[in-house]
């Protein structure tokens, strides 16, 4: 095997073992952050960075009104 | 705002890694290990600038986080390449100096794939999360990759002690950090203790760092198949 290739491989195997070992130390969390460079007091948050968002909802339209089939006015009761 | 110890433990910390530098200076080993020492000086300018926006907007302030994790990504990069010149002086006589810069630019180029690949899927703030995932997974990157560079120490049986020393300072940070985080999201009771752990972790490396470089002359020699002899009784 070439050295080039060994370049290659290496660095995705050294990856591919991180990655692992991260899945296995994380798997029973919540992806709150712990670890940082210096002393510094790190932020007390949980999942990433961000501030919490609000509740989810699809896009930032109003929400529609009773599902209707269409624009048509309703129908008489059917004789 | 976080207490007078989490000040106290910051306040030394930073000095700590002041003092790194300054060891190195007088040793003479400022070129030698001089991406090592560009961490630390970053260290402490990072620290400053932390510590300015604490006092002005307070540890929980959305200046304070993002400035944070910022910092930290662009200190665990400086950190990844401080490592790679740690193989670089341990495959020195091999002449493979160009293979392990290609070898580390792959790396971090695959880490970063995989980091955007991770956040562009979940997350709409793509540049924050992203420099906050590539952080953590450099993190377990430079683990490996200790490992993996203490396994080459005692195959190649590298005797220079002052390499050696900085080395195994690098693999206990690195193990701690993961310990302290694995026990946060294995107890979450014990985050708090955690917490203060961190901080105190981030202390021992520039610790370890400044002895060695104080005390460790640079040609002293020692044998690590020993020391592994010792590690496993």
């Amino acid at each position: 095997m070439s050295r080039r290739l060994v370049v290659l491989l290496l660095p995705m195997l050294v990856l591919v073992a991180a990655m692992g070992l991260k899945t296995a130390v994380t798997a029973h969390g919540d992806g709150s952050f712990i670890m940082a460079n210096g002393a510094a007091p790190v932020p007390v948050l949980r999942n990433g960075p961000d501030p919490l968002p609000t509740p989810w909802r699809n896009g930032p339209d109003p929400l529609p009104t009773p599902w209707r089939n269409g624009p048509d006015p309703l129908p008489t009761p059917w004789r | 705002m976080p207490g007078s110890a989490s000040y106290a433990i910051f306040l030394l910390g930073t000095i700590l890694e002041a003092l790194v530098v300054v060891c190195a200076v007088r040793r003479k080993v400022l070129r030698k290990y001089f991406v090592l020492n560009l961490y630390m000086l970053l260290c402490v300018f990072v620290s400053l600038w932390r510590y300015h926006v604490i006092a002005h907007d307070g540890v929980q302030s959305l200046t304070y986080r993002y400035f944070y994790f910022y910092s930290d990504a662009l200190l665990t990069i400086v950190l990844y390449f401080g490592l790679i010149s740690l193989y670089i002086a341990v495959f020195e006589e091999m002449k493979v100096e160009r293979y392990l810069r290609m070898g580390a630019i792959v790396l971090l180029a695959g880490t970063g794939w995989f980091s955007y690949a991770v956040v562009s899927q979940s997350s709409h703030r793509i540049m924050t999360y992203f420099a906050f995932e590539l952080s953590q997974n450099l993190y377990f990157v430079g683990l490996i990759l200790t490992y993996v560079l203490w396994a080459a120490v005692l195959k190649m049986k590298q005797t220079h002690a002052l390499l050696v020393q900085l080395v195994l300072s690098l693999g206990i940070y690195f193990s701690a950090c993961a310990a302290s985080y694995s026990l946060s999201n294995l107890h979450p009771h014990y985050y708090s203790y955690v917490y203060y752990l961190v901080s105190v972790v981030g202390c021992l490396l520039p610790l370890s760092w400044a002895y060695a470089f104080w005390r460790v002359p640079q040609d002293a020699r020692l044998s690590p198949s020993r020391l592994a002899m010792a590690v496993s009784q």
